[in-house]
């Protein structure tokens, strides 16, 4: 590759996050596509009138919300509530933002909290009313979707990340006197006596960190990495119970009951042997998918606890990576670009670079079945794989062998959503022009086998979201900090003989930072290391 | 911090009758909870094979009998084919150190399996060296008909297993398996930012609700006073628990024990420090609402 190449090498950043929004009435529904790209949140039609009503090829409305300077914090999680009236955006400065959705699909941000830790599932309840939030660090949180007074929108953000400078240096008396929790009678060591003796003598402390300034409760934790969260409903003895699911870095899925009770714990369901990263809980059954380091999906009747069969993905992977020569160059590219560098201390071995599955994304998705009805399936994305896998819901049960259907993408995909029986897939085409950023698909049975897929084209849905890849135009970034905002889930993975978390989550000053607490420096540093 | 390579041939040293020394297996006080620390760890408590951990407490299966049902076993790849054990592990004590509750605690109540977890390698390795050696001890007074020289049960029903049970415990005990979790002694993690990593908090709570019966007790003791404040302060706030009174605190054998027996609280002792008890009462779950 030449230089001129290099500079000249289109670069278009993709929508790492897709999400619809369903206005209007029942009969002649109009359905917005939000789109985060970046720092910024688009709201466009996807489509208008489905009943016939046709007024040709109407521009779509297009919407830019939030700024667009280079520094702004990228959005990396994207909800609607079940009613369809708020959006919720979460930022990779850990903000939660709700925006209130218009008739015409235009977006009002409405309040900005900013959480202690990095989230990383959100959901808006069907009640409409709360917003659960899991972070990183381990913790669900329970928050409301519209801050109950209106001056806790302004408060709320500076709560967490006070500037130092803002706050008033509370004089030395108004301080409450610091007491070392160690005493004499409690530490022994000459090296720890010092440091208590150090601390008792000590007059100023930095103030303990804020905290949070809005209203929100802690409903349970993790000790281990929190990597997924979902709130599912179950109908027992004539009403409806509510369920969080939790997934961790260590393997576990964990079943507790919803809120107010969720300090209860019904059970776990135990049986993946590598991180699990995603959770798809199936709507109208007890099925739950769940994926992650393993070479394969696991299917479960959550209210039991019970596993009911895998699903080989590795497999379907190797498939797809054989079959991206006919997807054209660009996948061939992604499949290798796949590859992850295994070091020699893994294997004993070389350092060697090898395919791995690390689940994204698992969605459910409508497709017509051999009668034309439509029913539902799964989705399923390893990270940088340029292909989808997909298997029917009404066959995830079946001890047959029912095999996963591949279907290799130009590029890898980032987001699922579907409009109808539409299902639009964001793609990462960040050096493909050509290329659509969201491809168009409507998912038919296959003739083959049953339960096999076919991935058709759909056109028209693709040229009415033909202006979301006009936005693109604007705008450079690093391709590197991209593939940080992108892909995060291969780092899960531990590592043999690393004694230290792989992923920041420890105790260290660098994972604090890695990790996003903010104002190390502020918190309390009083206390000697005893 | 490995120990130098003499102190680990030093305990290699020793006959299997003679009991280790903790001067050889002595480790830093800490560990990262949060650490990966290349542990070894059933999926799921049916994978674990407890019948290494109390042999006497082995179910033989008569011959003949196959050890699994074609009829009742799921199709599904995992068999889980230990040699079944006559009872479940009801007794742990959680960061169980060199082990001075466990090895106190066996013979008063010789019908029930206690299981000791610790972090440290080191640490467990004296545990099992030292339960090992006990047993054999016990055999050899039993072979020799010293009948003074023998404690119910001969310590067949203890063991201890390395683990990071703030990650962990699920893994090992089902639900509303155990009886009793001894806390002695936790780590104190004075800073406020590594109060995660204490060993009491609301999250945790719940897991060890999860895994205790009702009625099932938490005990806790420290010497320090703040973290008995936070883990009593984090208790009564669990739905899940309620604070046993004074009356039952005191009247509980296994309280004396733990104030008396464990290394720590022999150590505090020795320091003229205060010890604080409190103990927790597993409460049923309640009905949906």
């Amino acid at each position: 590759m030449d230089v001129d190449e290099i500079i000249n090498k289109p670069s278009r950043h993709p929508y790492q996050c897709i999400a619809s929004v369903t206005k209007g009435v029942q009969s002649a529904p109009n359905v917005y596509l939000l789109a985060a790209c970046g720092p910024r949140l688009h709201s466009d039609t996807g489509k208008d009138e489905p009943n016939g009503n046709d007024e040709g090829e109407r521009p779509a409305k297009k919407q830019k919300t939030g700024s667009s300077a280079p520094s702004s914090p990228n959005i990396i999680k994207l909800t609607v509530s079940p009613d369809q009236q708020h959006a919720v955006a979460v930022t990779d400065d850990k903000v939660i933002h709700v925006f209130s959705v218009g008739l015409d699909g235009a977006l009002q941000e409405l309040s900005e909290r900013a959480m202690p830790k990095r989230p990383c599932a959100i959901q808006v309840l069907p009640d409409n009313a709360t917003i659960i939030c899991g972070d990183k660090f381990g913790d669900v949180y329970s928050l409301s979707l519209l801050p109950k007074e209106p001056s806790e929108t302004a408060d709320a953000t500076a709560g967490a990340r006070q500037p130092q400078s803002e706050q008033p240096q509370p004089t030395e008396q108004e301080k409450p006197a610091f007491k070392p929790s160690a005493t004499n009678l409690t530490v022994h060591t000459k090296r720890n006596l010092k440091a208590l003796q150090a601390q008792q003598n000590q007059k100023n402390f930095s103030a303990r960190k804020e905290p949070l300034k809005f209203e929100h409760s802690l409903l349970l934790g993790h000790v281990s990495m929190l990597t997924d969260a979902v709130f599912a409903t179950r109908v027992v003895e004539g009403k409806e119970r509510g369920f969080i699911i939790t997934a961790d870095r260590d393997e576990h899925i964990r079943i507790s009951r919803g809120p107010p009770q969720s300090h209860v714990i019904e059970g776990f369901c135990l049986g993946h042997k590598e991180f699990v990263s995603k959770l798809c809980v199936i709507p109208k059954t007890d099925l739950l998918v769940s994926g992650g380091g393993d070479e394969e999906l696991f299917v479960w009747n959550w209210p039991e606890f019970k596993l009911l069969r895998k699903f080989d993905i590795a497999g379907a992977m190797f498939d797809a990576i054989r079959g991206a020569k006919d997807a054209g160059k660009s996948a061939v590219e992604a499949a290798e670009n796949a590859k992850e560098l295994q070091p020699a201390s893994e294997h004993g071995g070389k350092a060697i670079s090898m395919h791995r599955i690390n689940i994204s994304g698992l969605w459910t998705a409508p497709f017509a079945n051999g009668k034309g009805h439509t029913e539902t399936l799964v989705l399923v994305a390893s990270e940088r794989m340029p292909a989808l896998f997909a298997v029917p819901v009404n066959r995830l049960q079946l001890k047959k062998r029912t095999e996963l259907t591949d279907c290799v993408l130009a590029h890898p995909p980032l987001d699922v959503v579907s409009i109808g029986n539409s299902v639009l897939v964001s793609l990462d085409c960040r050096s493909d022009d050509g290329g659509p950023l969201i491809h168009v698909y409507k998912l038919k049975q296959g003739p083959e086998a049953k339960g096999s897929i076919l991935f058709d084209d759909d056109e028209e849905m693709m040229h009415k979201l033909s202006c979301l890849e006009k936005v693109q135009a604007e705008g450079k970034f690093d391709d590197k900090k991209l593939d940080d905002l992108l892909y995060g889930v291969a780092s899960l993975r531990k590592r043999k003989g690393e004694d230290v978390p792989r992923v920041p989550h420890g105790d260290d000053e660098a994972e604090e930072q890695a990790m996003g607490v903010e104002g190390y420096g502020q918190m309390p540093k009083g206390e000697a290391d005893i | 911090m490995a120990g130098p390579p003499k102190k680990r041939q030093k305990r290699d040293d020793k006959p299997d009758t003679q009991m280790p020394q903790k001067k050889f297996y002595r480790q830093r006080a800490h560990a990262n909870p949060f650490s990966d620390h290349d542990l070894v760890y059933p999926t799921c408590p049916e994978e674990m094979d407890w019948s290494q951990h109390y042999p006497a407490f082995t179910a033989t299966i008569p011959a003949g009998v196959p050890k699994d049902d074609p009829i009742t076993t799921t199709d599904w790849d995992d068999h889980y084919l230990h040699p079944r054990i006559t009872q479940d592990v009801e007794v742990a004590d959680i960061g169980c150190g060199f082990g001075g509750l466990l090895f106190a605690l066996a013979p008063r109540m010789p019908q029930t399996l206690l299981l000791g977890l610790e972090i440290r390698t080191a640490v467990t390795e004296f545990v099992q060296e030292k339960a090992k050696a006990l047993r054999i001890q016990q055999d050899i007074a039993s072979r020799e008909g010293k009948e003074q020289d023998l404690v119910p049960g001969q310590y067949q029903n203890l063991s201890c297993l390395r683990a990071n049970t703030m990650k962990f415990l699920p893994n090992l005990f089902q639900r509303g398996q155990l009886s009793k979790i001894f806390l002695c002694f936790p780590d104190p993690h004075f800073k406020a930012r590594k109060h995660k990593a204490r060993i009491v908090s609301a999250a945790l709570n719940s897991e060890y609700a999860f895994v205790l019966r009702p009625g099932g007790k938490v005990y806790t003791i420290t010497d320090v006073e703040d973290l008995h404040v936070w883990m009593v302060d984090r208790f009564e706030g669990h739905a899940g628990f309620e604070r046993v009174g004074e009356e039952e605190v005191e009247g509980d054998v296994c309280v004396g024990v733990m104030r008396g027996e464990t290394e720590e609280g022999k150590k505090v002792e020795r320091n003229g420090g205060r010890k604080f008890v409190a103990v927790f009462r597993r409460v049923a779950d309640p009905d949906w609402v």
